[in-house]
């Protein structure tokens, strides 16, 4: 794909689903075996020119998820380069088992995708919204999960998982005018973080639309002479334990950021590790407090899930005392 | 028997349904709505909430009530619409569709004060709860039925098909499964996403006292429900609507799947109610 | 460049059309290149290049290169 500035515009406006299906129309161009499943979501997951433009390397297997993981198992079975697409509470939660035995136990190569995960369609009620996937998925073992910060990070994510042997699950975040946190084409590595800022008092891990949120809650906390350190986890598993050694080693107080249930995502993965080191700084997991809170725009949810960078702000300065 | 009053009574509820609809519709604004599923029942709904169902006004919790499961929750528009005429929902309360802090979103969130019995919006979850509920009521050795409408697109979840084996086998007479075969789903026909080809056929297979009718005409509406009554079969009606019906932009349109109603089109849509 | 001809420019960067495939009858949903993608693409491409912010119901009725010159007059652009 060509990375420019005109594209990571583009695709910022269009949001990180949309640019999956670009993404995705690209990457048919070269791979011969590829194989894009849906389950009636062709519009909604930006594939509506990628099955017009390659209907032999699509297929759509209607409101059927547990169907789709079986039939996407069978196709890699017999070589085929396969991604699967849904809403994301429906492509993790409502296939789990199918999951578990197909992707995990029996290890076919798949890449899943997760449209519209965290609190983007608040409006339409939590049956639409996923603050639970990276939590479930966690506990299946061989799954790799990606968090992609922007549209950018979504399409070097979707390359990065066609040529990996290993299953994994992009959790796609954020709605249309999806703000920019990779301004400029960068490398990107499955499990290596990217630090994004570089401070000496507290680290700050966080992924997907948090990213940008965290990025601002920094600027908000260094005009108040707190400086921190943001680093882009964008690989929640295999979660990179060097980075958070060092943040570790460094900081008096770590944080995590996630747009997913303080319980089982990232604040859980960075917690599970740094409870193994020697004196490590106390850490303070931010995301939804574990409840199904009544709907709202995406706006609305970040603010009342205590996300917005003002929210961060405030927690972060509250935890600091 | 004469029925034209009854029908007369439907056909002006549906009418108030339809108004409700339109409004909500436009105060989703950018965030869009699920009109044309939403049209597609609207005389579904307005037959069982102002003839069929045994419920009192102005009373959602009555324990003598006849139970509802908006399994296509995406359709909720004409639910609250018709909750709203029942006098469950208040006028105000439905100008909150999908606002911040709403108890009325884009999908059913239960509250039993407003008479929303259950949470819907994860299609093929419904018919299930409706077997449990139906169940339940045997037990309690109440007279109620319970009525479920589920999209034929929803068909294509396997969990619909493990509810439709399960309640001929468990013998709920009291059960009513009514299918909105409008023929279309999210991104486009059943014919060309996922063909269901003969609902009619899958559901008498699996044991349901089944029929077909129209899902827009009242009096056959009236008559099929009457006929299959004494079946001591659950029942399945299939019943053939047209998505986005009622308005001339939407009718059979499946752009209005999901849509955002401008000023321009609700001003039209309001003229093309009178 | 006067802001007919912007606009122009701004179809054909937005939706990448060749210019030799341009005219004026374009509609939304008739050519591939303005499907809801190249919509949206082309709605954000109309605000950046006149400074605009575009209401939701303008976004909705924009379908086709002449109705959107009607709409954009709204907003002083012609």
């Amino acid at each position: 794909m060509i990375i420019n500035e005109r594209n990571i515009k583009v695709w910022s406006t269009i949001g990180s689903r949309a640019t999956f299906g670009i993404a995705a129309l690209e990457l048919a161009k070269e791979v011969d075996n590829l194989m894009v499943l849906t389950c009636d979501v062709s519009t909604s997951a930006g594939l509506d020119r990628y099955r017009k433009t390659y209907p032999d390397k699509y297929l759509d297997l209607g409101i059927a998820e547990q169907n789709l993981i079986g039939v996407a198992a069978g196709l890699s079975s017999e070589g085929f380069n396969v991604i699967t697409t849904t809403f994301a509470p429906f492509q993790t939660i409502r296939c789990c088992e199918q999951i578990k035995v197909n992707i995990g136990y029996m290890k076919q190569k798949i890449c899943m995708v997760g449209i519209a995960s965290g609190l983007t369609l608040g409006n339409l009620g939590f049956t639409h919204c996923c603050i639970e996937d990276v939590g479930i998925l966690r506990t299946i073992p061989g799954i790799t999960i990606i968090s992609p910060s922007d549209s950018l990070e979504t399409v070097k994510a979707l390359e990065a998982a066609i040529k990996s042997d290993k299953s994994i699950y992009i959790r796609l975040t954020g709605s249309s005018n999806n703000p920019i946190v990779n301004d400029k084409d960068y490398t990107f590595e499955i499990g290596k973080s990217i630090k994004l800022r570089e401070g000496k008092d507290l680290t700050i891990f966080c992924a997907g639309a948090m990213v940008y949120n965290c990025l601002e809650a920094a600027k908000i906390l260094s005009e108040k002479n707190i400086s921190c350190s943001v680093v882009n986890m964008h690989t929640i598993k295999p979660i990179d334990k060097d980075a958070i050694k060092k943040a570790s080693e460094k900081s008096k107080l770590i944080v995590s950021v996630e747009e997913h249930n303080i319980i089982g995502g990232l604040g859980s993965a960075i917690a599970e590790y740094k409870a193994t080191l020697n004196n490590s700084p106390k850490q303070l997991i931010i995301g939804v407090d574990d409840i199904y809170s009544k709907g709202g725009s995406y706006k609305f949810l970040q603010e009342k899930h205590g996300l917005t960078p003002g929210k961060i702000v405030d927690n972060i300065l509250q935890n600091l005392k | 028997m004469d029925i034209s009053k009854d029908i007369e009574k439907i056909k002006n509820f549906s009418t108030e349904v339809k108004k409700n609809i339109l409004e909500m519709a436009f105060t989703a604004g950018a965030s869009s709505s699920h009109f044309g599923g939403a049209l597609s029942i609207v005389e579904i709904i307005s037959f069982l909430f102002s003839h069929k169902m045994k419920i009192k006004k102005n009373n959602p919790n009555w324990i003598d009530r006849d139970r509802f499961i908006l399994s296509k929750g995406h359709a909720c528009l004409a639910y609250y619409a018709a909750l709203c005429e029942v006098g469950y929902i208040t006028k105000e309360q439905i100008k909150t569709f999908e606002k911040d802090d709403s108890d009325l979103l884009g999908h059913p969130v239960i509250n039993r004060k407003l008479g929303i019995d259950f949470s819907n919006g994860s299609l093929g979850m419904g018919l299930s709860l409706g077997i449990g509920v139906a169940i339940a009521l045997k037990k309690n050795k109440k007279e109620n039925n319970i009525f479920v409408i589920l999209g034929d697109g929803e068909c294509n979840e396997g969990s619909v098909w493990e509810a439709a084996m399960a309640a001929p086998n468990l013998n709920l007479s009291n059960l009513y499964a009514i299918i909105d075969n409008n023929n279309f789903q999210q991104t486009g026909s059943n014919k060309e996403i996922m063909n269901t080809d003969s609902l009619y056929k899958k559901w008498s297979s699996f044991g349901w006292e089944t029929k077909e009718v129209d899902g827009h005409d009242i009096e056959k509406l009236c008559k099929i429900f009457e006929e299959s009554e004494q079946s001591p079969k659950p029942k399945a009606i299939i019943a053939k609507t047209i998505k986005g019906k009622g308005f001339s932009f939407s009718e059979n349109n499946n752009n209005w799947h999901h849509a955002v109603l401008s000023k321009t089109l609700y001003e039209q849509a309001k003229k093309e109610l009178i | 460049m006067d802001n007919k001809a912007k606009y122009q420019k701004i179809f054909i960067d937005s939706l990448s059309i060749e210019s030799a495939k341009f005219n004026e009858k374009i509609k939304y949903n008739e050519i591939p290149e303005w499907d809801s993608i190249g919509h949206m693409t082309l709605m954000s491409g109309l605000e950046e290049g006149f400074k605009i912010a575009l209401e939701t119901d303008d976004i909705v009725e924009f379908d086709s290169y002449k109705t959107g010159i009607e709409i954009l007059k709204k907003y002083k652009v012609f």
